[in-house]
């Protein structure tokens, strides 16, 4: 195997698996400021992802589902601009809660000074 | 917390009628004296019972993992086969050969394997969060 076809597929097996769980933390955050519908929550982690991440409709009313059942979602249901009343998904409590303790935890320490040298990403 | 889900009203529906069907025939075939169709029909009462709870549960494992080992389908069928039995027995319906102690001592051995099924299920309750699998929850 090339070394280049090489890094690709190492590459593709650890976003694979980095992936996994990380469709959360983009739901939570296009629900951080506002409340949506599932388009609207795809259409963000979409974007915001720069495609990185992509979710099916079926697996992300599934997981909304499951956040709602666990008490961290809540939806009402609202009239879009055209067409029939959809379910516009927010935060609860509970949720805003949880996930500022995840960012505290997880995602702040990468902007630890130390951290952002040893990545050494240029700065755009 | 939401633990009875579309699908398991679904499968409720589907073994209620199910189960009618079955008292119906039991009665009639016992009646009649036809010892085959009395088996046949035991027979086909447990498979579609089966496969109906096979249906449903699956579709409610997509829609919602609620993670209960099947223990909410299993008191669901408990319920539904013991109350539909005793309806149709203390109705005049059935035969003679029928009779309610019959229904209490089956319902009775089958009450010990829900029993453990439930505390099989506690247990494994631990694992969950509001009945979720900690696991599995934010995959």
């Amino acid at each position: 195997m090339k070394q280049k076809d090489k890094l690709q597929e190492l590459l593709h097996a650890w976003e694979e698996t980095y992936k996994k769980g990380q469709l959360t933390f983009w739901i939570f955050l296009s629900l951080q400021q506002e409340s949506r519908y599932v388009d609207e929550i795809k259409q963000f982690v979409e974007e915001q992802s720069a495609q990185t991440m992509t979710c099916e409709e079926q697996s992300l009313y599934r997981v909304l589902r499951k956040f709602e059942h666990v008490g961290v979602l809540s939806f009402e249901n609202r009239k879009g601009n055209k067409g029939p009343e959809r379910k516009y998904y927010f935060l609860t409590p509970l949720g805003k809660e949880l996930f500022q303790q995840f960012v505290k935890r997880n995602i702040q320490l990468f902007y630890n000074p130390h951290i952002k040298n040893l990545i050494n990403i240029p700065s755009s | 917390m939401k633990l009875i889900t579309p699908f398991l009203l679904r499968y409720i529906i589907a073994a209620t009628f199910l189960t009618v069907l079955f008292r119906f025939f039991l009665s009639y075939f016992l009646k009649v004296d036809d010892s085959l169709a009395v088996l046949l029909v035991a027979a086909g009462y447990g498979l579609s019972m089966f496969f109906s709870g096979f249906y449903f549960g699956k579709k409610d494992g997509t829609y919602l993992p609620i993670y209960d080992i099947g223990f909410r389908f299993h008191l669901a069928t408990f319920v539904v086969h013991n109350v539909v039995s005793a309806l149709w027995l203390l109705s005049g319906n059935a035969s003679a050969k029928e009779s309610i102690n019959q229904l209490l001592v089956s319902a009775g051995i089958w009450g010990v394997f829900l029993l453990i099924h439930f505390i099989v299920y506690l247990r494994l309750r631990k694992h969950s969060i509001d009945d979720l699998d900690k696991s599995d929850l934010f995959e």
